[in-house]
């Protein structure tokens, strides 16, 4: 006869065994509901096409279906490639203006309406209104603004005896004026950003700082800025990546001047649009686009190392 | 860490390695197998830039109808797969299709990029399903550009010539008269420089890098004498025709009689250009005469042929859209034969079709001898525009020369670095010809004209 310690149904009074559906687990499966959507659009959009982008770039391919295995040949061939380090050298004066000097002007406006103030709202949308335009329309409502003699920009220009400067027809001018034209379309976007991390800082540390005599530039300096560290941090990496990579790094260059004139816009991301698809050099581009994203990465890690992904809590 | 969430993550990883894997491998094996089936599909596809379009014109109505008249009769049905001009010239769906094995049974083709899909092996051979009459039908040497070794690799649909348009009013208010229509390219600068108000450019030249571009600076080099490739026993690239047809565009822009950017999408615009006010004289092709018609009516303007160097010889670039057949696709020789009806047909309602698409519902100048006497007969000539194309503008034409993209960028390159970036044209011909030397010395694609 069982006893009735003996872990026996007859008994009734086995020990329950652990629960599969424990509180745990059911949070961690519903964590990954949460990020599933989008780790599924990572994968297939961007996680896919960077593995078959590395696959590509080990083949030489016609554009007509034949696939020939170059090994690291086309990583080879960037090296005397004079025209990408020109487009390298376009993408990177594009970045290094675009990105603090867009930066600035962001921070600065999300500080103008961070307080509030009759009719802010309204600031706030205008200043964001130009982010919710595609950029092939803002392409061309600018290509119109500043078209030689005839553009809205020249004709206000021309008191000033500068109704004759070409800004999209000179290769001194307008790499500038896509950078102009990037930071009106991204400053209402970083501008929300920022204003969502200063939104974060409590008032009692300024107010505590006002009490102490700091002026408003010592506010900024010691109490804001140090604040804002994370937030300036992914503002920062998202307008790098942004204006190496992004949309207005190849939409706007598309739209405006097709990386003319005289290839003084064109980046690297039209590099490799053009080497793809008007030279059908798939492998090269897919190589290019290879090294672009190792760039990034490793250009990401640097800064994240550098400022300690922002964080203020950390020395 | 749980159990659960290990296994999960690990199936995860493992899961997406195969799906990538997989997803990886497929295009690498369809390559492998080669493009379409080449069997004989009931249904081929022909991508165009003209219709079914959202506007229902009249140009798309001509391609519409034309499916239509073929399907009606024919087992094998031909369905229409419409792209935005942008999207069809610059874009990149029909190369990526093609790249996939997945191109279109029948495509619209400019000789500027025959090469690259003549070598690429995907253009079918149309000879056998074209007779002798209708060959001796299509005009003087407009095959020539669609030719390899004799045989025809596309059909064209029209000729689009170059010329100069320009405006009456700018020219009666600088007080100028027909007579004063410059016939040199001295002359060109200096008419211009006479036209250009605080408002206006004398002269438009195209400033934007692409295809379009070299299409339309090309007549100059050759009027100079020169060519992009070594020919006839030319030099080739590096050499003074070059040089002087280089400075023409540099002189246009330094002088600042014509614009560094034009309005709208380029200087292939008339309406928006010389309609506009923007230039009073502009180089533009034969299609503008049926664009300013539809956006400009009252605009008053008038043509004339390319002016010409000292001591050259006027010539101008005669291009214009072809129908091709894809050599991989479902059912080749059922597209071929469709092409060669569509645009070959000698019946009456074959000339019929010609004479629509090219005067009609299109300005170009047909093709075809027939076409071309059904259109004068009907008199689509006597419009003054029209009629300066033909009896003054097309003699001494050349067709649109077939450079593989390695040349056209290194040409490209040259015309940019001298028009607008300031570059002596010596050097910028130069660096262009040392690109194209080397990379003719590895070339064993088709001959370039």
């Amino acid at each position: 006869m069982p006893r009735c310690s003996d872990p026996l149904p007859a008994c009734g009074a086995r020990p329950a065994a652990p629960p599969v559906w424990t509180r745990r687990r059911r949070e961690a499966l519903a964590g990954y509901a949460f990020v599933a959507p989008d780790l599924i659009g990572l994968l297939i959009f961007v996680g896919l096409p960077m593995v078959l982008a590395l696959g590509v770039s080990l083949f030489s391919v016609d554009g007509f279906g034949g696939y020939t295995f170059v090994g690291l040949d086309n990583f080879r061939q960037m090296a005397a490639d004079a025209q990408l380090w020109q487009s390298v050298k376009v993408t990177l004066t594009y970045v290094v203006t675009f990105v603090p000097i867009g930066f600035v002007v962001s921070l600065g406006l999300a500080l103008l309406v961070r307080d509030h103030f009759p009719g802010v709202g309204l600031v706030r949308t205008m200043f964001f209104l130009p982010h919710v335009i595609s950029l092939v329309v803002v392409g061309v409502v600018w290509q119109f603004l500043l078209v030689d003699k005839q553009g809205a920009v020249p004709a206000l220009l021309r008191p000033v005896g500068l109704g004759e400067v070409s800004f999209l027809g000179n290769p001194a001018l307008a790499l500038g004026s896509l950078v102009v034209i990037s930071i009106w379309f991204l400053m209402g976007y970083q501008m929300l950003i920022l204003l969502g991390g200063l939104k974060d800082i409590p008032k009692e540390y300024e107010e505590a700082a006002r009490v102490d005599g700091a002026t408003a530039w010592q506010r900024f300096r010691h109490v804001i800025w140090p604040l804002l560290r994370p937030t300036s941090f992914f503002v920062l990496v998202n307008s790098t990546v942004g204006a190496v990579t992004g949309l207005q790094a190849f939409d706007l260059v598309y739209v405006l001047t097709k990386g003319g004139p005289a290839g003084s816009t064109s980046t690297v991301v039209f590099y490799i649009y053009q080497q793809a698809f008007t030279f059908n050099n798939y492998g090269y581009a897919a190589a290019l686009t290879t090294a672009v994203v190792a760039f990034l990465v490793v250009a990401t890690g640097l800064m994240f190392g550098a400022t300690k992904g922002g964080r203020f809590d950390v020395g | 860490m749980s159990a659960f969430e290990r296994v999960t993550r690990r199936s995860l990883l493992r899961g997406g390695a195969v799906v990538l894997g997989s997803a990886m491998a497929a295009p690498l094996l369809s390559a492998c197998g080669g493009g379409g089936n080449g069997g004989g599909s009931k249904e081929l596809t022909f991508w165009n830039f003209y219709g079914p379009n959202p506007q229902a014109d009249a140009q798309s109505k001509w391609f519409t109808d034309l499916v239509a008249a073929w399907n009606a009769n024919n087992e094998v049905k031909v369905k229409l797969h419409y792209l935005p001009v942008s999207e069809y010239l610059a874009g990149t769906a029909l190369q990526t299709a093609f790249s996939a094995g997945q191109g279109p049974d029948i495509f619209l083709l400019s000789p500027g990029d025959f090469l690259r899909y003549y070598n690429g092996g995907v253009l079918t051979d149309l000879t056998p399903h074209l007779k002798p009459d209708q060959l001796a039908d299509f005009d003087g040497g407009v095959l020539g550009t669609r030719k390899v070794d004799g045989k025809v690799y596309g059909l064209p649909m029209e000729q689009e010539p170059l010329a100069m348009y320009y405006s009456v009013d700018a020219f009666e208010q600088a007080k100028l008269s027909e007579g004063d229509l410059p016939k040199t390219w001295d002359q060109l600068l200096d008419v211009a420089a006479k036209l250009t108000t605080k408002d206006r450019f004398g002269l438009l030249f195209e400033t934007i890098p692409g295809y379009y571009q070299n299409f339309t600076w090309y007549p100059f080099m050759w009027m100079a004498g020169g060519s992009a490739v070594p020919e006839n026993g030319a030099p080739g690239f590096n050499a003074p025709a070059i040089h002087n047809a280089l400075k023409l565009w540099q002189d246009a822009i330094t002088t600042k009689v014509a614009p560094r950017k034009p309005q709208g999408d380029g200087a292939g615009n008339a309406p928006a250009n010389l309609g506009s006010g923007f230039a009073a004289m502009q180089q533009s092709g034969i299609w503008s005469v049926s664009q300013m018609e539809q956006d400009k009516k009252d605009f008053k303007y008038g043509v004339f042929p390319l002016p010409v160097p000292d001591g050259g010889t006027y010539t101008t670039d005669i291009g214009g859209w072809a129908f091709v057949a894809n050599a991989k696709g479902a059912n080749p020789e059922a597209a071929a034969t469709f092409i060669a009806w569509a645009l070959a047909a000698t019946d009456k309602d074959g000339v019929e079709r010609g004479r629509q698409w090219n005067t009609v519902v299109k300005t170009n100048l047909p093709a075809r001898k027939s076409v071309q006497e059904a259109a004068k007969a009907a008199g689509a000539f006597d419009k003054p525009a029209l009629k300066v194309f033909l009896d003054q503008v097309v003699p001494g034409g050349r067709g649109e020369p077939r450079y593989t993209p390695e040349v056209y960028k290194a040409v490209s390159d040259a015309i940019q670095a001298a028009q607008l970036g300031g570059i002596a044209p010596a050097q910028a011909a130069a660096d262009a010809a040392a690109k194209i030397d080397t990379f003719l010395k590895g070339y064993k694609g088709a001959a370039m004209l």
